[in-house]
């Protein structure tokens, strides 16, 4: 009992955000949903995988097919971001002379344009993967 | 000439005025109610909430709202501050649901149209006591990036003349400069949720800026301590740290950097030839 205490105890006192800290969004900015939505792609797409590695003939089926695809193109087009800024091209370069109330460049910069070629790429990617997997696959089944 | 100081009076309209403005901006205008976490890890099983409700002013910050609830009407609130004005970064914590300091949050804007302002300890730091958090391993991480001048131990006991520096060079890590050390980053960073031992934006961030300036000669000793699996690489550019620094530091912009660095590095570049020390006046003075 005492043991259960401590923990109990301990749990409050370290007072981490754990995994639901990584999608405690909403007060932050759009990287930051990002990047919750980057970790659940991601997760999804490993989940996914370990049925296709034990048999590469399973199918999702064809709403599965449909879905997956969408997660696969949401973090490629996220992946190609973050890549490009994560070799520093595009955060901007840091500053000499700040305003009063200065916003970090790496985030209101050249990289919000960045997030928005990202979001364009990824729907332009999804739609054509809809038209794909719903259209075309579906007709030859 | 004459002695007497001459007496300065404001003219009567101006003095009106701002008496006027003084009185408008510590009146008080509305209700508002704090929701204040409280837990003490020694005496307590679990953390509660206590309300209090306090008139505000325009000018009023979270920090005098904090005061007087401990002044006038709980002596048992826990929390930590010293300087008053955006420069200990002692104060920091999570005023509805994110990362700002105290001193600088006026409770009508953090209020908004709402009337209730929830008040929490930092995230990530172990709690001490209601709002107060326990710095000691932030503290840690930041001395593990070595956050100082790395120099031929020689040149830094006799030192024989001051470093050369552009101003090029200076605006290469000035911005680092500024960081208050108030954990604001380190709360806000999602990696720092799940990963105790990751060294988080305020320790990468002055790790960079070390790196950079060109007086420094410590680019292996510290690569070492940032280029590991709870270092640098940990983190995915999720922004928050840059979203909340009260001082405009930018750290996940100089994490990224170091990403870059570290990568051109492993290719034989380096960022920069340390410079020589010049040779100062009193040097040739003496041996004249």
């Amino acid at each position: 009992m005492e043991e259960a205490r401590e923990e109990f105890v301990e749990y409050y006192a370290k007072n981490m955000g754990g995994v639901l800290g990584w999608f405690k969004a909403r007060v932050y900015t759009i990287e930051r949903w990002l990047y919750g939505a980057h970790r659940i792609t991601g997760i999804l797409i490993v989940l996914f995988m370990l049925p296709h590695f034990y048999s590469t003939g399973w199918h999702p089926g064809l709403w599965g097919d449909f879905i997956l695809g969408i997660i696969v193109t949401f973090h490629i087009a996220n992946g190609i971001r973050l890549i490009l800024a994560e070799l520093g091209f595009v955060v901007g370069k840091p500053l000499l002379v700040k305003k009063p109330s200065q916003r970090p460049l790496s985030l209101e910069g050249s990289q919000r344009y960045l997030v928005a070629l990202a979001l364009l790429l990824f729907i332009v990617l999804a739609v054509i993967w809809a038209y794909y997997a719903l259209i075309v696959q579906a007709a030859t089944w | 000439m004459s002695t007497e100081a001459k007496e300065y009076t404001l003219p009567p309209e101006v003095l009106e005025e701002t008496v006027k403005a003084s009185e408008e901006l510590w009146k008080p205008i509305k209700k508002v109610k704090f929701r204040i976490y409280k837990y003490n890890p020694k005496k307590d099983y679990a953390p509660h909430w206590e309300e209090y409700e306090l008139e505000v002013s325009k000018g009023m910050t979270i920090l005098d709202a904090l005061l007087e609830i401990k002044g006038e009407k709980d002596h048992t609130l826990g929390m930590r501050y010293s300087c008053r004005m955006g420069l200990c970064g002692s104060c920091a914590m999570m005023i509805n649901g994110k990362q700002m300091l105290a001193c600088q949050t006026r409770v009508i804007e953090a209020a908004g149209d709402g009337d209730v302002i929830e008040l929490r300890p930092l995230e990530n730091f172990p709690v001490t006591r209601d709002l107060a958090t326990d710095f000691t391993s932030f503290f840690e991480k930041h001395k593990a990036v070595k956050p100082w001048i790395i120099r031929d131990e020689e040149e830094l006991d006799n030192p024989t003349g001051p470093y050369k520096q552009t101003i090029e060079e200076y605006a290469k890590y000035y911005q680092f400069t500024d960081c208050i050390k108030c954990g604001a980053c380190l709360s806000a960073c999602p990696t720092a949720a799940t990963d105790y031992e990751y060294l988080g934006p305020q320790a990468l961030a002055q790790a960079y800026r070390y790196l950079v300036d060109s007086r420094d000669n410590g680019l292996d000793e510290r690569i070492a301590v940032v280029d590991v699996a709870h270092g640098c690489w940990r983190c995915h550019f999720a922004g928050s740290c840059s979203d909340v620094c009260p001082r405009g530091v930018d750290p996940a912009q100089g994490i990224q950097l170091l990403k870059g660095l570290i990568i051109r590095r492993k290719f034989g570049f380096k960022p920069h030839k340390p410079t020589e020390a010049l040779p100062a006046k009193i040097a040739k003075k003496k041996e004249q």
